[in-house]
């Protein structure tokens, strides 16, 4: 009796996440699923596919835009993750100095408050900002830096960099928050410890701070990675892919080839890749940086 | 059976559940129904009335569209409106519903509505995306009903008589077909501020080549932005191979045997070395225009039209740039932005051989306006549209259509919007567009590039942009946009089976 009460239970318990579990077999499963099977085909989003074997795969050694536009990423990646540990958790690091815990809160609710501004408009907003006559420019004529003055979307040599530095003192609110929640878990006593060892400020911070935070840091990285990748709206709100092919990347050329060109099939191949690429990346990353709870 | 096992086997069967919910699944893109690629007509051609169907049609006339209320600057409109109420009260049981709805991404829409087989039943759709852009399969084939009379012209022979020969041959698909009703044309020009060329002391628009270029330095001497925008490559291109091609028209447009030039003819040309870069004149007018350029504020030279463009226009609009090249509804923009500023306009000026060798002195400036506006509208097809699948439903929208593509039809509603100019030959201008629609008078006649696949003109457009904006020089221009005729060459001849050979 006690058995079928159990059993009882637990139906109960799967009733309830079936209808999330089809949900997301149907909207994100399954459309791996025809992900995986298009890649190998012709398919114009509409007709019926036609097997194509390896075609798209084999094509994409020959696609110079491609090529363009993996280089553009992998430096977008790398100054992501930059952007994405050092000021965060720099400002992570001083919120956790406050002696006052009133001070600590306050500050990290201003830092987190911006989490509410749609990107979106942050995007459009910087896409204003770096106009020719935009607020960037000005601000560097009134310092008496005029000649510093760029076209920031509009020359192929600093457009990626722009894009990718759009987003100024890059506190990411999510990452601070995660780096900050590290700093609380590392243990009162360590801390002790390690002053009494005489490691304080920079050398704590190097010593007991950054170590013990591989965990917090190694989900930014994996999560950056994948963001940075599957980022499609900067490059195409603010250049769609230009000047020339200066600001492509994989994940735009995917759109473009599906929805301008009509090639689902070679899209889906490029997905396809993408997916093996982060999945590939991520594995490294958590082999690289081990962390000892 | 112990707890464990049953424990065990229950995820099992709810991925099993769910895989086989996903499996039951209407989606098209699972096995899409068309059979094949083109779009066949399933609807009796000779049905010229209604068949009994009763129901709704639903109609996305882009900015023809009656009282719009979410379609952003559209005035308020009723013809369209009206002449559906005449067809509703004469055809009782039909219902004409407009889509009141903005699209940010048409083409993306059309994709994914087809796909849902949840496409309109009467769509707009420019000419070169229904033939090269969009899948095959769509729209309904409508060249039967061309060639037949239509019931509401009863003194035509075929509906194709009551419209722009010229406009239809040169809207046909590759495989001869055509895919839409199209019965105005847009115009274009520089407009600019009298306000601000007064202030540079320029007296009157230019009228020659040299006279603008002149002018665009006059106004940058003065401090004025003479002009800021993204060139468009597709646009300017017409201009200057119309005109340096201009003797050569005739050959190029009789490669598919039909008047006109298709994208066929275009990729035939590009492939014989005629409109590719084997020929001088095809890129001999990017340093002429780059003259022009350099006195351009370089802010959007290499950006994307399609993402700087409404930039560019409130730019000028605001009074901040002098001159700037658009179509014929930019008046009507200027009237809703209450521009206080005078606006003048001045037609492409005709080039004579100081400004370059390769003019033939054709007058261009309706190279680039065409048969590209508003008033084309498709039928969709059942595998697009389920509900085409109704009995009786096609005919009565292809009679809804027939209906609604008649000469009086078409000036009302083309003139009410005043942007743009009915082309078919018993109609008659807006009195705000008998000046531009001089241009449509003039034999179409227009040269360029960009039909033989979706992504031609869009590349060649980065590297114009990198050209004009002097980051890369002519050579390097010259080998990137060959690249890219050779490549959509490939894509022109894999997806249309062509042969060049026979040409």
């Amino acid at each position: 009796m006690a058995g079928k009460a159990k059993i009882k239970s637990a139906l109960t318990g799967y009733g309830f996440i079936l209808p999330t579990f089809v949900f997301l077999i149907w909207f994100m499963y399954y459309p791996v699923y025809q992900a995986l099977n298009g890649a190998f085909t012709d398919w114009d989003g509409f007709n019926a596919p036609n097997y194509i074997g390896l075609d798209n795969f084999t094509r994409m050694f020959s696609d110079e835009v491609l090529r363009q536009s993996v280089v553009n990423a992998l430096i977008w990646i790398a100054l992501s993750i930059v952007l994405a540990i050092v000021p965060p958790f720099f400002v992570a690091e001083l919120i956790f100095h406050l002696k006052k815990e009133r001070a600590q809160y306050i500050y990290r609710t201003l830092f987190v408050v911006p989490i509410v501004i749609p990107g979106i408009v942050t995007i459009l907003l910087w896409r204003f900002l770096y106009q020719g006559d935009g607020a960037l420019n000005q601000l560097l004529d009134i310092v008496g830096l005029g000649s510093l003055k760029q076209l920031w979307l509009g020359d192929p040599n600093i457009a990626l960099y722009s894009i990718i530095l759009m987003g100024f003192p890059w506190i990411s609110a999510f990452n601070l928050l995660i780096f900050y929640s590290g700093l609380q878990s590392i243990s009162s006593e360590v801390i002790e410890a390690a002053k009494l060892e005489g490691a304080i400020g920079w050398k704590r911070v190097r010593l007991i701070d950054i170590p013990l935070s591989a965990p917090q840091l190694r989900l930014i990285v994996i999560l950056t990675l994948i963001g940075s990748l599957q980022n499609i709206i900067p490059p195409l709100i603010m250049t769609n892919g230009g000047p020339g092919y200066s600001t492509y990347v994989p994940i735009l050329h995917m759109y473009n080839v599906s929805t301008v060109n009509g090639e689902f099939g070679y899209g889906m191949a490029i997905a396809l890749v993408m997916f093996a690429v982060i999945l590939l990346l991520t594995l490294i990353n958590m082999k690289l940086i081990k962390s000892e709870s | 059976m112990s707890f464990t096992m049953n424990a065990k086997k229950l995820p099992a069967i709810l991925l099993g559940t769910g895989l086989l919910l996903g499996g039951c699944s209407g989606n098209n893109s699972d096995g899409a129904p068309s059979e094949s690629a083109a779009g066949t007509s399933s609807a009796n051609p000779s049905a010229s009335t209604n068949s009994g169907w009763q129901g709704t049609i639903t109609m996305y006339a882009q900015v023809y569209t009656p009282n719009s209320k979410n379609i952003a600057g559209l005035k308020n409109q009723t013809k369209l409106r009206e002449v559906a109420d005449e067809y509703e009260a004469a055809h009782p049981g039909i219902k004409i519903e407009f889509v009141d709805e903005e699209f940010k991404d048409y083409t993306q829409t059309v994709r994914v509505k087809a796909a849902a087989g949840e496409m309109f039943d009467v769509f707009w759709g420019q000419w070169a995306e229904l033939n090269n852009t969009f899948p095959k399969g769509i729209a309904e084939d409508l060249t039967e009903y061309f060639n037949k009379p239509n019931p509401y012209i009863p003194d035509k022979a075929t509906w194709a008589e009551a419209m722009n020969t010229t406009v239809i041959s040169e809207t046909r698909s590759p495989d001869s077909k055509s895919y839409n009703i199209n019965g105005d044309y847009v115009a274009t020009a520089f407009f600019y501020n009298k306000d601000l060329f007064e202030q540079a002391g320029i007296a009157q628009a230019p009228t020659s080549w040299s006279e603008l270029i002149s002018a665009t330095q006059q106004l940058k001497a003065a401090g004025i932005t003479a002009m800021s925008q993204a060139p468009d490559y597709d646009w300017f291109q017409r201009h200057f191979l119309s005109d340096f091609f201009s003797k050569e028209y005739e050959s190029i447009s009789a490669f598919d045997e039909s008047p006109g030039v298709s994208s066929l003819d275009q990729s035939i040309a590009i492939v014989k070395g005629m409109l590719n870069t084997s020929d001088e004149r095809f890129m001999g007018w990017w340093p002429l225009f780059k003259s022009l350029t350099d006195n351009w504020k370089p802010d959007y030279l290499s950006s994307d039209p399609g993402v700087v463009g409404s930039n560019a226009r409130n730019d000028f609009l605001a009074g901040k740039t002098a001159i700037f090249y658009d179509g014929s509804w930019l008046p009507e923009n200027a009237k809703d932005a209450k521009v206080t500023f005078g606006l003048g306009s001045f037609n492409f000026p005709v080039l004579t051989t100081a400004d370059t060798p390769y003019t033939t002195g054709e007058d261009v400036s309706g190279a680039v306006g065409g048969p590209n506006a508003a008033f084309q509208f498709a039928v969709s097809t059942k595998e697009a549209n389920a509900t085409m699948k109704e009995t009786g439903k096609q005919a009565a929208v292809i009679d809804w259509l027939q209906f609604l593509g008649t000469p009086a039809n078409v000036e009302k509603i083309v003139n009410e919007h005043g942007t743009f100019v009915p082309t078919w030959p018993d109609t008659k201008p807006a009195e705000s567009m008998i000046e531009l629609a001089n241009q449509a008078s003039n034999k179409l006649k227009a040269l360029g590039v960009g039909g033989s696949s979706p992504n031609l003109g869009k590349n060649i457009q980065r590297i114009f942009g990198l050209y004009l904006s002097g980051n890369i020089d002519f050579d390097k221009a010259k080998a990137d946009v060959q690249k890219e005729l050779d490549t959509a060459i490939k894509e022109y001849q894999s997806k249309n089976n062509v042969d060049f050979s026979q040409y």
